[in-house]
């Protein structure tokens, strides 16, 4: 970790308890909430059909000043509003946790394939198998996923000396040919379904219902403990294999757990709004900037950056040039390819370790 | 992979020049079946004879005159220009991994032609490929400076990998532009999915002198990029001012992949594909290289076009998703074999 952060410590008279805040972190988190929230509540107003502010608030609590901005608010804003922060969160938890494995600072679910791998196998149910129920959608999507992953990890095993920049490379071609088979299935498949698909696939969250973000919000309390859970092992692996090992961590088990946990965060975001690029890369490194804190503290911060931003993006895209729409996904990577650029610029060495 | 490393002695030349007839053989063959196969089955003798005795009065004939002879035209040209392109590229750079629409170059032109036509309102022909040089010239110098800028240098991986940043963010960028302007982006639409379907044939009166010369111009210049390829102080040593020919390089490639695009749209991974299955024949004098690679990226393109027409009837494949299909595996194979 970086430089070490403002502390403010508190001792009991005996000192038998002592608490050891990060101040700056907590701040951070503070104000990212806030900033959450109030995004929520303006993308609750927004919208062709216009709600004040001080309605959307009375809306959510409890009180009805309408039938319509209850309908509208409830039924069709509130959904998107939620599933949009739920998939920023996951995608940036994702890629924390990607980056973490593979100890590489450009990494993200989205550049070395996991999206795409999890896309091609949403789309294979949906253009080849219609009949097949929507509720497998996040299993496909993950099986799909996990194959990439073994696949890239497969690929990146054999080889001498690697490089951060090779690997990434390595998953850039490993998603272009998925998604190249993405698209033939695509116009082998029936127009209508083609077409469901291909919203789909540009990264939009218009289309989240109730039921998706009970997916989202399901998958996400039981992912997110997890993660946590292991941070502290992890946090190890972090300063190289063999420290980790002399520190009893079983590294093996936990950079398996950690990638299957990233590719599960991922594949179920993508299931639900298609594949979000760039959101994995962005927020673990404005976390980090933003404010230094222990790993677990630090992945509570990168979450909320990563739900800011999407809800952000969302919020701008169907904002800035209504009644266009604007998928999310391609405002993310407008914001995400300029510090791609940046971030392989810094990097100190092309050598990973 | 040593493919790219100082060519020994050359190429045998009874086996080089071995392979031309049989390439040019292959040629016409891929050529009279790309016109030959389609929804309506023609024969090769019913082809050859709409080439050489045109009848109007004949269906057969008509659709091969106005239908397919133009397409297979242009995949002849396209082929051959971005697989020359992404040949010299290779050699110049002493990067395997170069090919016009990895470093960007094809996105560049594409994302020019996108900006002139629906921001700036111009729609003339004549511009067209003018434009699109300008957006590959630009995407390139973009994408070599970053990579200049990585701790490194410019190697080969980051080269890449900027290319593909570079890609990425044009991408995007048309996306946006599409949404907010759909009606004059419908024709536009299907121009960017990269493909040789519906293409206007006229656009070759503009295109087609300066493809021509700057096709000419590569294989002029082929012989120099061996002594290039060779690195740049041998090259000095042997006499050869690099930094000029490095320019007049630059200018073929700028001018072959923008346009191919402006033809038939971006297409990947030709310029990288082919030039290595030439070097399994002719080793690695980039005398033979280029050339070969020329005619082998026309048969190819004509090959994978004949696919896309005929993979799932009565649907189309876009023609660019089959070149990916093909291209990326050796792509992450080339990336994951090169040490260094």
């Amino acid at each position: 970790m970086s430089a070490p952060a403002h502390h403010w410590v508190f001792r009991s008279k005996s000192e038998g308890i002592a608490l050891r805040l990060p101040v700056r972190a907590l701040v951070a988190l503070a104000l990212l909430t806030l900033v959450l929230l109030l995004t929520c509540c303006v993308s609750l107003a927004t919208g062709t059909y216009g709600v004040a502010l001080n309605e959307v608030i009375d809306t959510l609590r409890g009180l009805s000043i309408s039938r319509a901005i209850d309908n509208v608010v409830w039924e069709f804003r509130f959904p998107r509003t939620l599933a949009a922060a739920l998939v920023g969160a996951m995608m940036a938890l994702s890629g924390a946790a990607l980056q973490n494995t593979t100890r590489n600072g450009l990494a993200d679910p989205s550049l070395v394939g996991v999206s795409q791998g999890a896309a091609l196998a949403v789309v294979t149910l949906t253009v080849v198998f219609p009949a097949v129920s929507g509720a497998l959608r996040p299993w496909a999507a993950f099986a799909g996923a996990i194959l990439v992953a073994l696949a890239i990890q497969g690929l990146s095993h054999t080889r001498q000396g690697g490089s951060a920049i090779r690997f990434i490379l390595m998953g850039i071609g490993l998603s272009t040919f998925i998604s190249s088979i993405t698209s033939a299935l695509m116009t082998y498949g029936d127009i209508d379904r083609a077409m469901a698909a291909l919203s789909w696939l540009a990264g939009s969250i218009n289309a989240a219902s109730w039921s998706d973000v009970w997916t989202l919000g399901i998958w996400c309390a039981v992912l997110l403990p997890a993660l946590l859970a292991i941070s502290r092992s992890s946090s190890a692996t972090r300063m190289g294999e063999a420290t980790a090992v002399s520190l009893g961590v079983r590294t093996r088990l936990i950079r398996n757990l950690q990638l299957g946990i990233a590719v599960a965060l991922a594949a179920i975001a993508t299931s639900v709004v298609g594949p979000l690029g760039f959101v994995g890369l962005i927020a673990p490194h404005a976390a980090r900037r933003i404010a230094p804190a222990g790993i677990g503290l630090n992945l509570l911060i990168t979450a909320m950056v990563g739900a800011v931003l999407v809800s952000l993006a969302d919020l701008v895209g169907r904002a800035a040039f209504a009644p266009i729409q604007i998928p999310a996904g391609l405002l993310t990577a407008l914001i995400g390819v300029p510090l791609f650029i940046v971030l392989m610029v810094r990097s100190r060495s092309t050598a990973s370790h | 992979m040593s493919t790219i490393a100082a060519p020994n002695a050359g190429t045998h030349p009874v086996r080089a020049w071995s392979g031309v007839p049989v390439l040019l053989g292959v040629l016409v063959l891929a050529f009279l079946l790309h016109i030959a196969v389609g929804a309506k089955q023609l024969s090769l003798g019913t082809v050859i004879e709409a080439l050489f005795s045109f009848d109007q009065t004949v269906f057969d004939h008509v659709i091969v005159r106005n239908l397919r002879l133009p397409r297979a035209v242009l995949a002849v040209i396209v082929g051959a220009s971005l697989s020359l392109a992404g040949a010299l590229m290779q050699g110049v750079t002493r990067n395997p991994l170069a090919d016009p629409a990895l470093l960007g170059l094809t996105s560049g032109a594409a994302f020019a032609v996108v900006i002139a036509t629906s921001v700036l309102g111009l729609t003339s022909m004549i511009f067209i490929p003018w434009i699109a040089m300008l957006g590959a010239l630009g995407a390139a110098l973009v994408v070599y400076i970053i990579a200049r800028l990585v701790p490194g240098g410019a190697t080969p991986l980051s080269l890449t990998l900027s290319g593909a940043a570079i890609s990425a963010f044009l991408s995007a960028v048309i996306s946006v532009i599409h949404l907010l302007d759909q009606d004059t982006f419908e024709n536009l639409r299907v121009w960017l999915t990269g493909g040789l379907a519906g293409r206007d044939i006229t656009l070759l009166l503009y295109v087609g002198p300066p493809i021509a010369l700057a096709l000419i111009g590569g294989v002029l210049l082929a012989p120099r990029v061996t002594v290039l390829a060779m690195g740049d102080e041998v090259a000095q040593g042997l006499g050869v001012k690099t930094g000029a020919l490095k320019v007049q390089l630059l200018a073929v490639v700028v001018v072959l992949t923008a346009c191919s695009v402006a033809l038939a749209g971006p297409l990947g991974f030709i310029g990288l594909v082919i030039p290595h299955v030439v070097r399994l024949y002719v080793g690695s004098d980039y005398r033979w290289i280029v050339p070969y690679a020329a005619l082998a990226g026309a048969v190819y393109l004509l090959g994978v076009d004949t696919i896309a027409r005929i993979a799932i009837p009565p649907r189309e494949i876009s023609t660019g998703i089959i070149t990916a299909m093909i291209g990326a595996p050796l792509f992450v194979q080339l990336v994951r074999r090169r040490t260094r």
